[in-house]
């Protein structure tokens, strides 16, 4: 079918082609002719103007950017002796990040380009096919008009899209073919260049005997503990409080939950950032207990790595209790009453109406909130990076790695502290991996992505 | 009748008796044991050693504590517990729950001042230790606490608000503290005691005017302005987006749609990098307009709460209006819009919020610029190690200042905040 489609476009090209005038074969090469010719003098010039500026910035920087693209440099910086100063002169090498950035940017003005011309391309035929059988050929007025009409996924489109491309799809595209570099710390521009390698990377990381495959799979590891433990416990316990407080003989209920609201409503980083100070070896919690006489030496919250672990999870659950708790109550008021009142006539215990009624419901309903909190588990920088910054810290790890270090931190801490882009960036398309086939799963199974028609 | 009160639990009324007996043979069993001297104390002995040291050494008021916490509130719990026998009235089953209540409460307080009061007045040999709490008083805490669930039940109280007070109490105390601290005279990061001796403003004073080294205020009008921009920049994006996309069909709509998903599951920092060094070509970094324009710029793939939303409002309304001579642009702000409030506010509030929290994207982009830093980052860098032992109680006062807007906006609309969760929750 795929495939199909395909063919049917060259087909189309080729069909525009026959179907074509002579201006229209024209204007394949030179765009906005037809425009021109027929009438719509605004638009004929604007398709002109943009193949003119692109040609001249081809002819000017994008044939240079596509060769760095691929070599990435070839000339290093490298220093002669200069006899007359009597010291080492620099001669400027290639910046092999620059190249690998332009040479991207080429990449998408020339895909931004193709979309151009395949628009020109079916304007011409329009406005011939217009012309042939008489019609009014819109001008640039009716043109503008239409955007807030039939148009106006192009107006609303043009804004997003844009900040899209620039913010998100370019430096990903740029990151992800970092991973197929040796863009590490040995490597680094400009005063060393780095060059393709391949899946190199992707090796090393995954099925070497190098330090950072024995790194990767544990923390791999330790990411999906992590993720299962911070999702279910929040996820339980927020479920029990909120049955909780909407049980019967519960009054002030709104109060209740604008206390644990309130926990939520502090930035969670200035709750982590105050844990972390309260749980350090000299931290409060620890002077509390020495002067009440629980313990005479300080509990290693950070410092033991099972301590350390547990304690991360528990702090999450802090943290994430009350929105668990939110969601909960939202779904649990959509319960009808009768149901209970009537399994309660039944003869059912609390436990049996739980079992039977709440929990078969809730499960079904936030099943996408589940899978969606646990690929956001699986990303959770801030909890893990304010509390321990992903200690403590092993020698069994690559540089500064540690024995709670999520991928994310481990990115983080590869990108910042020992600047080797290349397995951050391999790191980032692991996580990619991971997130991807876990979302599809939801996706593809939750109902709203398939009746999403049903509504209207 | 016996035990027929209306608002009585007939069931579980004989047992309240039972607990308040057990409570005060409690006092009987021995409250502190160490092994190795060979101590062992009953809850009885304790107050004998104290009436003794009072009689000795003249009157020691923490001691006195000692007696009170021990015995008055069990001996109210036995007088109580024991009427219920007698006098099946509701009020006397809520005394009787008061008691409990005052029992555990005491339960607990004696937990935090026994190492003071013992060491203190030296009836032990040795430092007091929590792990030498024996069976008196465990069994104490656990009789106290069934004897309250039991007249609870009794009292038909639902037992869950005991549950629900030790846990917001547990979730408030870590902002407790942080208040507490705010307000602490001494500085420096950590003590060696745990309550501040001395109480001040003077924290809120520096912070707010000391801006030799870290430029608090500016920092707020800062956050401010990129929360601001940021936050109508992003409402606007994704109102268009996901108008669109409920609305018209388009070519590549499914397309869109589909790369919105998968460019969602990318993880941020991949592109944080790359997005410096564009900027920085375009000389923009360390400056406020780049942050903005990051945490705006991939707002389209955060379509997917409002397009539900906008999913729900019958078509039939656009068709009206089709017929009245609108087109799509007039449908779309003078009808979809006007109905989607609480779903705007929910765009507008997580948009507006979520920069104040930000660390990651603005310690890539600011680098050491300290007058430039948001909020978020400003405090952070307070607590490395170059800054912590100075500006630890100011930390605090920060985060004190950046908490309260945040959470008074927050909990004002607390209600959009939930309804745009469980929309998206559903589906």
């Amino acid at each position: 079918m795929r495939s199909d489609r395909k063919v049917n476009r060259l087909l189309g090209y080729g069909k525009v082609f026959r179907e074509g005038d002579g201006l229209t074969k024209i204007s394949f090469f030179i765009m906005g002719l037809s425009n021109l010719c027929r009438g719509q003098i605004v638009k004929g010039l604007l398709y002109l103007i943009l193949e003119i500026s692109f040609i001249a910035y081809f002819i000017k920087f994008g044939f240079t950017n596509l060769i760095g693209l691929v070599t990435l440099g070839t000339q290093e910086q490298s220093k002669v002796f200069n006899k007359v100063t009597g010291i080492f002169d620099f001669t400027q090498g290639d910046n092999s990040m620059f190249m690998l950035l332009a040479g991207v940017t080429t990449l998408f003005v020339i895909a931004f380009f193709a979309i151009v011309w395949h628009a020109s391309i079916n304007s011409a035929l329009i406005t011939q096919k217009l012309k042939k059988m008489g019609k009014n050929i819109p001008g640039i007025g009716d043109d503008i008009m239409s955007l807030f009409d039939s148009n106006i996924h192009k107006l609303l489109l043009f804004i997003p899209i844009v900040g899209l491309i620039l913010f998100t799809i370019v430096p990903l595209v740029y990151m992800i073919l970092m991973a197929f570099t040796n863009y590490n710390q040995s490597h680094q521009p400009p005063g060393h260049l780095f060059t393709w390698v391949g899946l190199e990377n992707f090796r090393i990381m995954l099925m070497s005997k190098d330090t950072i495959a024995h790194t990767f799979w544990p923390v791999l590891g330790w990411t999906m503990i992590w993720a299962v433990f911070s999702t279910f416990t929040c996820y339980f316990m927020g479920m029990f409080l909120a049955m909780l407080i909407n049980m019967k003989g519960i009054r002030f209920k709104g109060i209740w939950r604008t206390v644990f609201v309130m926990t939520m409503a502090v930035p969670a980083f200035v709750s982590l950032l105050v844990l972390r100070v309260v749980l350090a070896p000299q931290g409060a919690l620890n002077v509390l207990l020495q002067e009440l006489g629980f313990i005479s030496n300080s509990l290693p919250f950070f410092t033991d790595v099972m301590w350390a672990r547990v304690t991360v999870i528990a702090v999450n659950l802090w943290v994430g209790l009350p929105s668990s708790m939110l969601i909960t109550t939202g779904i649990l008021m959509n319960i009808p009453s009768e149901l209970y009142e009537s399994a309660k006539i039944d003869g059912a215990g609390p436990v049996k109406s739980f079992m039977k009624i709440t929990w078969p419901y809730m499960f079904f309903v936030t099943t996408p909130y589940l899978i969606t909190t646990f690929i956001f588990n699986i990303n959770n920088f801030n909890a893990i990076y304010f509390l321990t910054g992903g200690g403590p810290a092993t020698l069994e790890y690559f540089k500064g790695a540690g024995k709670t270090d999520l991928l994310v931190t481990w990115l983080y801490s590869l990108t910042v502290n020992s600047w080797d882009y290349c397995y951050a960036a391999t790191i980032g398309i692991m996580i990619f991996a991971i997130s991807a086939t876990l979302s599809l799963i939801v996706y593809r199974r939750s109902g709203a992505y398939r009746n999403e028609e049903g509504f209207q | 009748m016996k035990g027929h009160v209306a608002q009585l639990n007939p069931k579980y009324m004989p047992y309240i008796p039972i607990f308040g007996v057990f409570l005060v043979i409690c006092l009987f069993l021995p409250y502190i044991f160490i092994q190795n001297e060979g101590i062992s104390k009953s809850g009885i002995n304790l107050v004998m050693d104290t009436l003794h040291l009072m009689r000795s050494e003249g009157a020691n008021s923490k001691v006195y504590l000692v007696i009170s916490l021990l015995v008055v509130p069990a001996v109210l719990s036995l007088v109580f517990s024991l009427s219920t026998i007698f006098i099946k009235r509701k009020q006397i089953v809520h005394l009787s729950c008061i008691a409990f209540v005052i029992c555990v409460i005491s339960a607990i307080v004696l937990l935090l001042i026994s190492k003071k009061t013992l060491d203190a007045s030296e009836i032990l040999s040795v430092k007091f230790l929590i792990k030498y709490l024996s069976i008196g008083y465990w069994m104490f805490m656990i009789v106290s606490l069934l004897g309250l669930i039991t007249s609870m039940k009794a009292a038909k109280i639902n037992p869950g608000y005991i549950v629900l007070t030790s846990m917001s109490a547990l979730w408030l105390l870590p902002l407790a503290w942080v208040l507490m601290i705010s307000f602490r005279a001494e500085i420096g990061s950590f003590t060696s005691y745990f309550w501040p001796k001395e109480f001040t403003l003077d924290n809120y004073k520096v912070l707010l005017t000391d801006t030799s080294q870290f430029y608090f205020a500016k920092w707020y009008a800062n956050t401010l302005l990129v929360a601001t921009c940021s936050c109508i920049i992003t409402t606007i994006i994704v109102l268009s987006t996901a108008y669109t996309l409920s609305r018209i069909r388009f070519k590549g709509r499914r397309a869109f749609m589909n790369l919105a998903l998968v460019l969602g599951m990318f993880p941020p920092f991949m592109s944080m990098i790359a997005v410096y060094y564009i900027l920085k070509g375009l000389g923009f970094t360390q400056s406020l307009v780049a942050l903005i324009l990051v945490y705006s710029g991939g707002a389209a793939l955060g379509y997917y709460i409002v397009k539900g939303f906008f999913d729900t409002i019958p078509k039939a309304l656009d068709e009206a209006a089709y017929i009245d001579g609108a087109n799509k642009w007039h449908v779309f702000t003078r009808i979809t819009i006007p109905l989607s409030k609480p779903v705007i506010i929910f765009t507008i509030l997580i948009s507006f919020i979520s920069p104040w929290g930000d660390f990651i994207f603005a310690r890539v982009i600011m680098g050491d610029n300290y007058d430039n830093y948001t909020v978020a980052l400003g405090l952070f860098t307070m607590l490395d190690r170059a800054n912590i032992a100075a500006w630890y109680t100011k930390f605090a006062a920060g985060a004190v200042l950046i908490s309260i807007p945040i959470a008074i906006l927050f909990i004002c609309f607390q209600k959009y905040y939930v309804e745009g969760l469980s929309g998206s929750v559903k589906g």
